[in-house]
């Protein structure tokens, strides 16, 4: 009991002693988190939350007001601050791709791709699936089939899949694609580049079908436009050249058609679109920035092209598990890069 | 939570490491002094990249007197290059082989004699190259000045190794008097490369339990010592390890797995017992060949599959290449890696010039034993606290992370017996007994602080 007391007599001489010092320095010396008493110290810290809440607030209108001023002025206006994110604060990657390495466009020119990249050869891709296949896998191939030309679907069957390799070399085709599913749900992608190709093994999430999306559109025959994007490292390269061999590399423009690969944390996410090019009246009333383009445009004052967007076929996500060197062999390949759990040393550390 | 900051290579000792790769590059990498950390830094390229020139064997006479290096490369050319400047000394090609370089012939065998380039003026060499499909071959080549195409002397011996299967690795003892060859299909057998006649053939393994055979396919193989060539060590496609003693029998003594994916480089250690194994998906790892023991694995971030590992002479380091295009260099006792450079190609071999030595440093001190060189270069590290330096050592083996128990017990019995520790090892009995000396005291309280720093 005493000393209890006597602590809560130490505790109001401490508090007597701290008040002169919370009027002195609020901001830097006292923390809320040294404070015992529980309602002083959400009542300061609430205090303190709401200054930084005003400070702010106050940085933010003084950054609106001299971009304001600058626009007004004609000055240039001052650079907007960058949100830091994980993609821009990645860990520093030595095999990131630069333009100007001579060896790169050496090793691309050599790799089992470049006649197809080259026109040289067509792609004929032949699609298949694991042993076991029903409900969303047979959806997701006819929707594939619709994304990528001059694709051919053969069922599996019984076939070991190096036999089905060994026939597509035989047929000429140049990739081969194997949907692997799961509890009736695809899973899995495995792409085989054919002759020597190397053999890429995704993980398939968040599969979406086409008649799933809420006002898609339907596809034409048209040979699609291909975006790839942010594979910088030299096995994003080699991955975006896998998928880019997956496509004809002269796409019909008038089809309006865009296939996007966009690698993003190391997820690769598969849109399909279609697009148009609309001449819209805009408002007057609207944000500086559209304004000013339309000033220096100067077709019509409120006239302006817009590109609209209809996303049509399937959605999903792939991550790369592995790169196998040479067409699919699990018991005698070799990989060219195999996902291991020690390798996740961080989380801002990203392979493609 | 996971780490957010990268772990930083304790840098390497002054050596020298030639890498060859699939675009038929020859890179140089060199790590030079201390003071930089030892980072090693690519230093000069030989050749342009050109596909059809890629790299399929290396031979290299490691002397300081007369190093000399060939180069097979795919389009069936053999090139003899100083390792020192790059300069071409000879080519030879296989011109009446052409026809058969088409389906995939390619030289995948090659050694460099060096004890007849002793004897012989420095203007020739001898080399020896095997095909995959079998067909042998020992020549002698005169160096010409202005050589585009050196003609072979007629002296040259050739023989068929195998009818059937592909050769895939081929070796020659250090007494050179002696080949083995293995491959596809094809059992391992050594050859008497005096009189060209094969003295010894390996007889497959029984099928197993379940009457199922595993088909003959030899990766790479290993001489295990260096004044003996009756024992070998070969790795199999079906993850197998494979230990033969040719005066035992024709069956492996000792065979093993390792992992799920193929063999690919095996080097043995100049201790004689320990093997360095890297297969097809990236593991590294060294074992026991006496007992068959995995002694420790080689981690790190090697992703892709290790097509070269080899051991330094004399410097406790060992380098591993492949098709993920780093270079990586480890340290044989701790198996930590030192560093690893990136190299841009997809890598076929390296290797380890030994003569390299860097001015600053006195020339004796790379050519020392390896021991002492160990100690000599820990003491350079941490000279001044004897105490700190076991602890920082304990630290990095945490960040290593997968260092067993058992593992980190044998690499503390190594340290003990390295002379330098086993001073403190005396301390400690010494505390433990009197606790008389307050020094020794403060060493085995380190010890004991570390110890849970271990199980962790």
């Amino acid at each position: 009991m005493g000393g209890k007391r006597r602590k809560n007599d130490d505790s109001d001489n401490d508090e007597g002693q701290k008040k002169p010092e919370i009027k002195k320095f609020k901001r830097e010396e006292l923390l809320p988190s040294m404070i015992k008493n529980k309602e002083k110290r959400s009542e300061i810290h609430a205090k303190l939350k709401r200054q930084k809440k005003l400070e702010k607030r106050s940085k933010q209108k003084a950054r609106d007001a001299a971009e304001k001023r600058a626009l007004e002025l004609g000055e240039e206006i001052p650079e907007r601050m960058v949100p830091r994110t994980i993609e821009n604060t990645r860990e520093l990657d030595e095999t990131i791709c630069k333009p100007d390495d001579e060896e790169l466009f050496a090793g691309n020119d050599a790799d089992e791709f470049s006649s197809i990249l080259k026109r040289e050869q067509t792609p004929k891709i032949l699609i298949t699936t694991s042993r076991f296949n029903s409900s969303r896998g047979p959806d997701f191939i006819s929707d594939l089939l619709s994304v990528i030309p001059n694709a051919h679907y053969y069922k599996r069957g019984t076939y070991d899949l190096k036999k089905i390799v060994e026939y597509a070399k035989n047929k000429d085709f140049t990739s081969v694609i194997v949907v692997h599913t799961n509890r009736r749900e695809p899973d899995a992608l495995l792409v085989i580049g054919i002759p020597d190709g190397p053999t890429a093994h995704f993980k398939l999430s968040k599969l979406v079908l086409r008649k799933d999306l809420k006002n898609h559109g339907n596809p034409t025959s048209h040979k699609p436009e291909l975006v790839l994007n942010n594979f910088t490292t030299r096995l994003g390269h080699r991955v975006g050249r896998l998928i880019q061999s997956l496509f004809p590399q002269d796409p019909e423009f008038k089809g309006r058609r865009v296939v996007t690969f966009h690698n993003q944390r190391d997820f690769i996410f598969f849109r399909h679109h279609r697009y148009i090019f609309e001449t819209r009246e805009v408002k007057k009333t609207d944000s500086k920035g559209k304004k000013d383009k339309e000033g220096t445009s100067e077709t019509g004052p409120e006239r302006k092209a817009i590109a609209r967007l209809q996303e049509c076929g399937p959605r999903f996500t792939l991550k790369l598990t592995s790169l196998q060197h040479g067409t699919f062999d699990t018991r005698g390949g070799e990989y060219e890069w195999v996902h291991k759990p020690e390798m996740d040393t961080s989380r801002r550390r990203f392979f493609l | 939570m996971p780490r957010t900051t990268t772990v930083e290579c304790p840098g390497c000792p002054p050596l020298r490491v030639l890498t060859f790769d699939t675009l038929g590059l020859i890179k140089i990498v060199e790590a030079r002094d201390k003071q930089e950390g030892g980072v090693p830094k690519i230093v000069e390229r030989w050749g342009e990249p050109d596909s059809s020139k890629s790299i399929i064997s290396v031979s290299m006479i490691d002397s300081k007197t007369q190093p000399l290096m060939a180069v097979a490369r795919k389009n069936g050319q053999v090139e003899v290059i100083s390792p020192i400047n790059g300069d071409l000394q000879a080519i030879v090609s296989n011109a009446n082989s052409k026809d058969l370089q088409s389906d995939e012939n390619n030289i995948v065998g090659l050694h460099l004699f060096a004890k007849q380039n002793l004897e012989v003026a420095s203007r020739s060499c001898t080399l020896l190259t095997c095909t995959s499909k079998g067909n042998a071959n020992i020549r002698s080549i005169e160096f010409t000045d202005l050589s585009t195409e050196s003609p072979c002397n007629d002296s040259s011996k050739s023989w068929n190794i195998c009818s059937g299967g592909n050769i895939l690795c081929c070796k020659v003892d250090t007494s050179e008097k002696f080949a083995l060859f293995g491959g596809k299909g094809v059992e391992v057998n050594i050859w008497d490369l005096e009189n060209c006649s094969k003295i010894w053939n390996a007889k497959s393994p029984p099928k197993n339990s379940l009457g199922i055979f595993t088909p003959t396919w030899f990766t790479s193989a290993t001489f295990l010592s260096k004044d003996d060539h009756k024992k070998f060590v070969a790795g199999t496609n079906s993850h197998q390890v494979r230990l033969y003693d040719i005066s035992a029998q024709r069956r492996p003594v000792l065979s093993f797995d390792f992992r799920e994916t193929p063999i690919k480089a095996l080097d043995a250690d100049i201790d004689g017992y320990s093997v360095y194994i890297g297969n097809g998906s990236g593991d590294m790892a060294s074992f026991d060949i006496r007992t068959g023991k995995l002694l420790g694995c080689f981690i790190g971030k090697c992703s892709g599959s290790i097509r070269s590992i080899v051991r330094h002479p004399e410097l406790p380091v060992v380098a591993s290449c492949g098709l993920d295009s780093y270079l990586r260099l480890w340290d044989t006792n701790t198996r930590q890696l030192l560093s690893s450079v990136f190299l841009k190609q997809p890598l076929m071999h390296a290797r380890f010039d030994s003569s390299f030595i860097v001015e600053e440093t006195p020339a004796g001190a790379v050519s020392l034993p390896n021991k002492e060189q160990t100690t000599n270069k820990i003491s350079e590290e941490v000279e001044a606290s004897p105490l700190k330096r076991k602890k920082s050592s304990k630290n990095k083996e945490n960040v290593d992370g997968d260092q067993r128990k058992k593992k980190s017990k044998r690499s503390e019995e190594q340290k003990k017996s390295k002379g330098k520790d086993g001073g403190e090892k005396i301390a400690k009995i010494a505390s433990r007994d009197k606790g008389s000396k307050s020094t020794s005291k403060k060493k085995s309280k380190n010890s004991k602080l570390a110890i849970p720093d271990e199980g962790l």
